[in-house]
């Protein structure tokens, strides 16, 4: 055997040994979990599934999970997903109280009414079950942290931006949804905060209704008739545009109009350009930072920052195709195809 | 020129496969050594709380002392005369020193403040790219001058660069090694193993060139005039280094290959992160995981893409020449570039992996060409200066390169915020932003293609050409080996 010959052959023989250690490293840096990683089993509860909103928060849930569970390999993470099928805050807190039975490791809740689910969410904490909330908060529980907007700051951002619209002078009008709810009653608080400092604009009142599309629609054409000078509408929801009612009935660009969400079927009015921005909430964060800073608690045993800001995102006629393509990459499968290829 | 007219490598300009893989050995360590501190540089800011600020600070001020050490040490490196060479002694002393510098600088002691960790580090940076400078300069050097086969030089450029790649592959999973939870209590321990890892590896087979390569030429012999004092010796040095700096940037042909390379490679890095970016944020929706699954996918097939043209491209320079291959290679790379504006499609994703061969090819063929065609121009330079300055070469060409890249890197921030991109808008950035930002990732490399295309275009130093120097030298060298009067 001539020596080119024996250099191949050892050649060969040296890239087949390192190919296999190479698996055998590969494998233990991200193979399989060791005999004594722990299950964190994490409750989460949303207000309603039938709300797509609370959909896309636990695909943000369940892709955080996914990567947790990868990168630390002491620990899997795993999501049980016990959001009722409608509103209800009795069910919500007999399910946090099951979960708590049923050895869950923490709890994600967002509550529909704080009333209510202060006690059971007391209960959880005092049982040993870390308790944290998402878009609506519990702030008198014993919950350990919150993530979702900083509301007040949500409503001067709408009145600054609609002030910025109709030059700074004129009749601008709240829509406020339901009135009780203390989110909502923080941004409209928010709103007013702002108006204040814009001597010529002028809020005419705050306006609440059922939170129906058919509803809040009824109520806005009512203050529009009632107020034929309004310039503006600051509203704290987007009710109004859950479905295409009013895309007739309203004239785009008459009034000008800020408002917070930004779902599928209310594109449509940034389209015709009958609303002018909307805010929209990321809302599979609420599932994807929830779960991490759940983890940050109760594996990396860190500090959390009580309340945990999440930033609302401006979509109006230039960023439309761009938040489309983020709410389909969110989950929501009802984005119209045209808006994906702005 | 006819396949039959192109000149066949003489047996005795040959090097064996172990020639070659002992010099591609360098090229592992050199590449290891280049981008480590990049990719585990994330550890300052986020195991050690560092301002991402002072850790860009941290790698930009070593650039600048490249500068001065580079030249110089390609200065130093040339003028040596020594029994083991003009080169093999510094790449032996400089392999170890550079190991053994990377593994403590990492070393970084718990429960100290910011400061402490930024002039902790930055002292065992200066420290560390001086010892890199001494291993690397006469290693590239050792490359321009280990066979003066036209041919050849390129086959051995193709070994160094394929070889090099595989240390551009283990580099992305340094993070996930120094964070993996399984092997280090945290990332910061993780760095600290890895790199004393890192430094046994460098230690060990950085010193295979100087071991198992021999060189071919020597410095001039010391003449009596030569023989002067101390200070006299190192004004004259300094005046020489000056003139010989001088020299080198006057080389015509030099310059043309280092604007070739300034232009394509820099092109392509300044444009990498806006590629990651469209990727996540247009193609990919916003959905991060998607974006870095087909960026990965995407780096897969560019890396395999890679080592195919550098074969493809040693093939073809042999029946092509240099220069034409090179300008073929590149023009793919430009058309592979100009095919992003079409595979950029939100409702298609997967077309964004379809430019990925075509942009490797001129990637492959920069640095397996161009070591190759430096080497031509060495000869050139011997025949005008009758000198053998490799080691200046080297090193100016190499610091034009790693001070490009740093450029590149600092101003794609300032590009992709000039398109109005706001990372807190996730998905949701305008439409106009989308366009900036496609427009930059498609025009600034096709354009940068073209301009490596036009500066290269004009390289004289043609296959012929090569041979006639190459005669001449020798020629030169047998009359001065018989005693005969030389003419410069």
């Amino acid at each position: 055997m001539n020596t080119h010959k024996l250099f191949q052959i050892v050649t060969a023989a040296l890239l087949i040994f390192v190919t296999i250690s190479c698996q055998d490293v590969a494998d233990e840096i991200v193979g399989k979990k060791p005999a004594d990683a722990r299950t964190i089993n994490i409750t989460m509860i949303g207000k309603s599934k039938a709300n797509p909103v609370f959909l896309t928060a636990r695909k943000g849930a369940e892709a955080a999970a996914r990567d947790l569970s990868d990168k630390y390999s002491k620990i899997e993470v795993n999501i049980d997903w016990r959001t009722p099928k409608t509103e209800s805050a009795e069910q919500q807190a007999e399910r946090i109280q099951t979960a708590v039975e049923d050895g869950t490791d923490a709890i994600l809740v967002s509550c529909s009414d704080d009333s209510i689910l202060t006690a059971a969410i007391n209960k959880a904490v005092d049982s040993g079950v870390p308790v944290m909330t998402f878009d609506s908060d519990a702030p008198g529980s014993k919950r350990f942290a919150f993530y979702g907007p900083d509301d007040v700051e949500v409503g001067e951002k709408i009145t600054n931006k609609l002030a910025e619209l109709i030059g700074e002078n004129g009749q601008i009008a709240i829509l406020g949804g339901n009135q009780n709810a203390p989110n909502l009653r923080q941004r409209v608080a928010g709103v007013r905060k702002a108006a204040e400092g814009y001597p010529d604009i002028e809020v005419v009142g705050e306006f609440y209704h059922e939170e129906t599309a058919e509803a809040a629609a009824a109520e806005m054409l009512r203050v529009a008739e009632a107020h034929p000078n309004l310039k503006g509408w600051a509203m704290v929801g987007g009710w109004p545009f859950f479905d295409e009612a009013l895309l007739k009935q309203l004239e785009p660009g008459k009034v000008r109009i800020v408002a917070v969400d930004a779902l599928p079927m209310q594109l449509p009015y940034i389209e015709t350009g009958i609303v002018d921005v909307f805010f929209g909430q990321p809302t599979f964060k609420w599932g994807e930072v929830s779960v991490q800073k759940i983890v940050e608690k109760i594996h990396l045993e860190e500090e959390v920052d009580e309340f945990n800001q999440m930033k609302l995102i401006q979509v109006w006629e230039d960023n439309l195709g761009g938040w489309s393509r983020q709410l389909r990459a969110w989950g929501y499968e009802d984005v119209p195809r045209k808006y994906l290829v702005l | 020129m006819a396949d039959s007219t192109h000149h066949k490598t003489a047996s005795k300009d040959s090097l064996s496969a172990g020639e070659k893989f002992a010099y591609g050995l360098g090229s592992i360590v050199n590449n290891l050594l280049g981008g480590a501190i990049g990719f585990m540089s994330i550890v300052l800011n986020v195991g050690l709380g560092i301002n991402p600020a002072l850790v860009g600070t941290l790698q930009a001020i070593p650039r600048f002392t490249d500068a001065l050490t580079d030249p110089i040490m390609g200065y130093v490196s040339d003028k040596t005369r020594s029994r083991f060479g003009r080169r093999r002694p510094y790449i032996f002393v400089g392999a170890i020193c550079v190991g053994v510098t990377f593994a403590l600088m990492w070393q970084l002691p718990e429960g100290h403040s910011e400061m402490f960790y930024f002039w902790f580090f930055l002292a065992g940076s200066i420290v560390f790219y001086m010892f890199y400078t001494i291993f690397a300069t006469p290693w590239v050097a050792l490359g321009y001058e280990l066979t003066s086969d036209y041919h050849e030089r390129t086959r051995l450029m193709a070994v160094m660069n394929f070889m090099g790649q595989f240390a551009w592959i283990s580099l992305p999973w340094f993070y996930a090694i120094m964070e993996n939870d399984r092997l280090f209590s945290d990332s910061v321990e993780g760095a600290r193993t890895l790199a004393i890892v890192i430094g046994i590896f460098v230690a060990v087979v950085g010193i295979m060139p100087a071991i198992f390569l021999r060189e071919r030429f020597v410095a001039e012999e010391e003449t009596d005039e030569d023989k002067v004092s101390l200070f006299e010796g190192i004004k004259n040095n300094v005046a020489l280094f000056f003139q010989g700096l001088v020299t080198t940037l006057k080389q015509r042909e030099f310059l043309k290959l280092c604007a070739g390379t300034f232009f394509l490679f820099n092109g392509i890095m300044l444009v990498g992160a806006f590629s990651s970016y469209i990727t996540i944020f247009y193609v990919s929706g916003g959905d991060t995981d998607m974006g870095a699954r087909y960026m990965g996918i995407f780096g897969t097939i560019n890396t395999a893409a890679t080592l195919l043209a550098i074969v493809v491209v040693t093939w073809l320079s042999t029946k092509l020449g240099k220069r034409r291959t090179f300008v073929v290679a590149t023009f793919v790379t430009l058309l592979g570039s100009l095919l992003k504006w079409f595979c950029y499609d939100p409702l298609v994703p997967w077309k964004v992996l379809l430019p990925a061969p075509f942009i490797a090819v001129g990637m492959g063929a920069l640095f397996t060409l161009m070591g190759s065609m430096i080497a031509d121009v060495c000869d050139m330079d011997e025949l005008e200066t009758g000198e053998r300055r490799e080691g200046m070469f080297g090193s100016i060409y190499w610091w034009m390169v790693k001070l490009g890249m740093a450029l590149a890197f600092g101003m794609s921030g300032y590009l992709l915020n000039a398109t109005g991109f706001d990372v807190e808008m996730l998905g949701a950035q305008t439409s106009s932003t989308f366009f900036w930002m496609r427009v930059c990732d498609v025009v600034i490399p096709v354009v940068a293609a073209a301009l490596s295309i036009w500066a290269v275009a004009s390289f004289r130093i043609t296959e012929e050409r090569s041979f006639e120097i190459r005669e001449q030298l020798e020629e030169r060298r047998r009359n001065k080996a018989a005693g005969e009067p030389q003419v410069a």
